[in-house]
């Protein structure tokens, strides 16, 4: 199977990048991992003039720990963070996001610039990213913005992104309390398969021993966009720990979310289970705070 | 239209430097499959689901379908030709045949491609790992017990050659 003709552009420098994306505007389709991309123009839902392929920039790859930030390159594939020794170490659930995204081959290629990009709703990176408020980095010919992963998704395949931007960066505060996070995603297979309804917590203490200073709460799947379990945050915060609270934050989750029916699953069994995974993924974020 | 450049892409496929000109929408698996005539790597969904085009890229697994071709300049590609030698087996390849890993026969390069990225990284594997390991590859005929037990009897066999 072919793709659609086009005119091919092997950038080696973001500012080049920026230039060829800035002068063909809406003709031009970033490539990143391409899974996402080469799907969708096989399908013939899209059929860009241009292909901007950014695999020949070096400054986008790689993961690095510094200042007290994690910095995740556009072009690092979920295979890379996955296996990431920094990212286990100091963003455990974006790892454990990572490894069940679509199957071994797909993580070889995926990105997670594309991953944020693609702004899919049950997308597995998203959720954990936007619990410890991570920020994107846009930059273009003119100049860059900073926009943080809350603010970024606007609906199912739209972000803030204009064409003439490149995302370079995802960069990650790691909490000065003691904290602790997880993800779970569940589907009806294990491998190869977009959830049903994916939930990430993180939970941050006050103090090693402390009651909750904050709680974030992440549902995907649920709604066009990844969205934030605001009441649920509001039931965990300034509290002590303990099943009774993770149960009442679990019904504040569920009543948060907004699922749909469709041939995976009925809204009520995914609100059902939004309920479930955000009492679960509140004990282990709990259990790693504390062994922190 | 013709009008669309061409590209030059040089890799080392199976060993050997490759140079060969491209259009930009050809996929790593069109020019493996038909310019290249290298028949094991096969078109199955062409959308990244059932792992007939799985092919090593720098020793990672991925789906071929997947790649524009110009994705493969300066790479170390292998593919199913690249695992035994003409007379000899590589022993994953005679442990499907061994323990029956083989009906059709349609998935098994890919398969092979996805057990040896495996046992590259992990020399030897749990069953669980090998189960993880080709859960990007669909099998239609054997119901995948036989394939994950030729996974690890080959790996071990493999480790006790080296
Ligand atoms: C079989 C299969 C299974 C999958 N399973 C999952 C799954 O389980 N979970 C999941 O989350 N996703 C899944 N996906 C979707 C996809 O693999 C991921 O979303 C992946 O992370 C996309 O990244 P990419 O690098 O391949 O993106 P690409 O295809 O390269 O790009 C995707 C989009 O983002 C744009 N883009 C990419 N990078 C940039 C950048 N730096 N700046 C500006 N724009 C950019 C592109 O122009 C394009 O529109 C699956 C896909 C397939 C084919
Ligand atoms: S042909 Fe590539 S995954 Fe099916
Ligand atoms: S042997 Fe027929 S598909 Fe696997």
């Amino acid at each position: 199977m072919l793709l659609p003709k086009f005119e091919y552009h092997e950038p080696k420098t973001v500012q080049e990048a920026c230039r060829i994306v800035g002068e063909l505007g809406e003709k031009a389709k970033v490539l990143s991992g391409g899974t996402d991309l080469l799907v969708n123009m096989k399908k013939k839902l899209i059929q860009p003039e241009h292909v901007v392929s950014l695999s020949k920039i070096e400054d986008l790859k790689g993961i690095f720990r510094e200042n007290g930030q994690v910095k995740i390159g556009a072009c690092a594939t979920a295979g890379e963070i996955a296996g990431s020794e920094v990212i286990k170490d100091t963003l455990a659930d974006v790892a454990e996001a990572a490894s069940v995204l679509g199957s071994p081959l797909i993580r070889n290629l995926a990105t997670i610039a594309g991953n944020m990009t693609s702004a899919r709703p049950a997308a597995d990176l998203p959720p954990s990213l936007m619990a410890y408020g991570a920020k994107a980095k846009l930059v273009k010919a003119s100049g860059e913005r900073s926009v943080d992963l809350n603010d970024f998704f606007t609906g199912v395949g739209k972000t803030v992104m204009t064409p003439d931007e490149i995302l370079t960066e995802i960069a990650v505060e790691i909490p000065q309390e003691p904290y602790g996070d997880h993800y779970i995603k569940l589907g009806v297979r294990q491998a190869l398969e977009i959830s049903l309804v994916n939930v990430a917590a993180l939970i941050l203490l006050d103090g090693p021993e402390g009651p909750i200073k904050e709680a974030r709460i992440v549902l995907g799947s649920v709604a066009p966009t990844p969205i934030r379990a605001l009441s649920a945050e509001t039931v965990l915060a300034g509290q002590v720990p303990s099943d009774v609270l993770f149960e009442r934050a679990g019904e504040a989750a569920a009543n948060d979310s907004k699922p749909i029916d469709d041939f995976r699953g009925s809204a009520e069994y995914r609100r059902d289970m939004v309920g479930v995974l955000t009492k679960r993924a509140l004990k282990t974020a709990l259990d790693r705070a504390t062994s922190r | 239209m013709d009008t669309y450049s061409v590209i030059p892409i040089r890799f080392t496929l199976n060993g050997d430097k490759v140079s060969i000109e491209a259009g930009a929408h050809e996929t790593a698996l069109t020019v493996i499959r038909e310019r290249l005539s290298l028949k094991g790597t096969k078109e199955g969904c062409g959308m990244g689901e059932c792992g007939a085009c799985t092919i090593l890229v720098d020793g990672k697994s991925v789906n071929a379908c997947l790649m524009a071709a110009p994705q493969l300049e300066g790479r170390t590609v292998m593919t199913v030709e690249g695992l035994g030698r003409e007379g000899k087996l590589h022993p994953l390849q005679e442990a499907f045949l061994e323990h029956h890993g083989v009906q059709c026969g349609f998935c098994t390069p890919g398969l092979l491609m996805s057990a040896q990225s495996l046992i590259l990284e992990t020399p030897r594997p749990t069953h669980k790992q090998v189960v993880e390991a080709i859960s990007g590859n669909l099998c239609r005929c054997t119901g995948y017990q036989q394939i994950v037990d030729a996974i690890q009897y080959g790996a071990d066999k493999t480790g006790g050659e080296e």
